[in-house]
């Protein structure tokens, strides 16, 4: 596991990336064409700020197989410790593999860390001459909640305007899964799927909408049992059109 | 001989089973035993959290590292301390007695029909995958000359789920809980959850719900008063 490197998987930057965008005036051209504008990509560390825009979605995977086995043993002493630390005995006959489970159940909450887009996706991509609409909407999302270490769970809803080119509709799916398996923030997590499906297919205009419940909000905290919280990205034509962006959004309301 | 066990059930060899305000004693014991490990009751002070809170935060520090991340950038950096008062707080029901929440709560009243608060919001972990579990709980009791605040039901709800739980172990420990410090005629308890250690993982079943019940005393003995319970606890 390279702990030197820094990771490529996140962004503390959304900030910037939103400037971009906005200066863009969410010209597509400006976030496809031009990779020598930085910073454009979500999930870029401070390193990342000469990486091309396109390169992003070839992210390396930060985590592998055998780095999971190794860490399990870590991960188990930790919840150990925290089991104690809560005032619970470990050696009762309910917790005794316990932390092992807990630690194989983390590791799967986030195993997006060993994924990457292009092995995903790249047998997928077909040409055909569609340019109407294509919309997959309520993909169950599951991820982690950065701040406490809480589920979110809720929906994803994507669509897209193909420019000659369409992809295979799982594996609209398969991204949501990849970046929700992760330490997320909900807005973060909306943007780098926006971003995987542009830089993957060029197409015409990407809109993502994530609407989602959060257990921080909803078992602790304020404790408000019914809130959601709905996240957006439009690219493309999706953002210049508000016609497109209306009918994207009627249908997946309906 | 009972009349404090007067039920209206009517056939003598249940009215003879209602004894100890209709509870057998082996019953209860039994139920008893069965969820103990009552040790874990106030096994953990509300002035001790503090001083747990740096190994908790250790742990979770070391949990980031393993599981890939990068701990010094912006979003994490305070997540183990977050993290570490968060399943403090998810688990905070092992402070907590029964005695302390319902001591003054307790009123004679003149009642012996049922009592149901039902939809009672549920929240607990669970203690084989520390990933919560919540749903609904559905309560039901028939006083005998005491009822209890209503919230103070909600309450024990709160103590007992905001542990490491198994959802058996807590729909009884909530019914013999009630039952203890009620000595009612009988206790009804519900509890509908949605597990996501079955949602997000394993066999990712998304809409599977798991349904349990403790019915104690009249409501054990009785077909009728159980359904009773039932027809109107989980009506929709």
């Amino acid at each position: 596991m390279e702990h030197s490197k820094k990771p490529k998987y996140s962004s503390g930057d959304t900030k910037d990336s939103e400037d971009s965008v906005s200066v863009l005036n969410g010209h597509f051209d400006g976030i496809v064409k031009r990779p020598a504008v930085a910073s454009q990509a979500a999930e870029s560390g401070s390193h990342r700020a000469t990486t091309s825009v396109m390169e992003s979605w070839k992210e390396e995977r930060t985590r592998s197989l055998e780095d999971n086995e190794m860490s399990l043993p870590s991960l188990a002493a930790a919840y150990t410790t925290i089991l104690r630390g809560l005032g619970e005995d470990p050696e009762r006959q309910g917790l005794l593999k316990t932390p092992w489970r807990a630690a194989t159940a983390m590791q799967f909450f986030t195993k997006g860390y060993q994924e990457k887009i292009i092995d995903v996706l790249n047998d997928a991509i077909f040409d055909e001459d569609h340019d109407e609409m294509v919309i997959v909407k309520d993909i169950d999302m599951f991820s982690m909640c950065e701040h406490h270490l809480v589920p979110i769970f809720g929906r994803v809803h994507i669509g897209y305007l193909p420019n000659k080119r369409v992809l295979g509709l799982s594996k609209l799916a398969r991204i949501v899964e990849i970046y929700s398996r992760r330490l997320q923030v909900q807005e973060r997590l909306t943007k780098q799927i926006a971003v995987a499906i542009t830089e993957a297919l060029q197409p015409t205009g990407v809109g993502v909408v994530v609407e989602a419940t959060h257990m921080c909000m909803v078992m602790r905290g304020v404790q408000k049992m019914n809130s959601k919280t709905v996240t957006s990205t439009m690219l493309g034509v999706f953002r210049e059109d508000p016609k497109t962006r209306d009918e994207f959004l009627t249908l997946i309301r309906s | 001989m009972n009349s404090h066990c007067n039920v209206k059930v009517g056939e003598a060899a249940v009215e003879e089973f209602h004894c100890n305000n209709g509870f057998g004693d082996l019953i209860i014991d039994t139920k008893k035993s069965a969820v103990a490990h009552r040790k874990h009751e106030t096994s953990r002070k509300e002035a001790e959290d503090e001083s747990n809170l740096p190994a908790l935060e250790a742990a979770y520090t070391s949990i980031l590292r393993h599981l890939g991340e990068d701990t010094d950038r912006e979003g994490l950096l305070r997540t183990p301390l977050r993290a570490a008062k968060a399943i403090q707080f998810l688990t905070k029901g092992y402070h907590e007695t029964i005695d302390d929440i319902l001591n003054n709560a307790i009123f004679d009243e003149d009642h012996d029909e049922m009592v149901i608060v039902k939809d009672i919001d549920v929240f607990s972990l669970c203690e084989h995958h520390l990933v919560p579990f919540f749903g609904k709980v559905h309560i039901g009791y028939i006083p005998n000359k005491k009822v209890v605040g209503l919230s103070k039901l909600a309450r024990i709800v709160e103590i007992f789920s905001r542990r490491l739980q198994v959802q058996e172990r807590l729909t009884k420990q909530i019914a013999v809980g009630i039952s203890e410090a009620l000595q009612p005629k009988g206790v009804a308890v519900v509890v509908e959850a949605a597990h996501m250690c079955m949602v997000m993982r394993g066999v990712q079943k998304m809409n599977s719900r798991t349904v349990t019940s403790t019915m104690l005393g009249i409501y054990l003995e009785d077909p009728k008063t159980r359904e009773e319970f039932l027809a109107l606890a989980m009506r929709n």
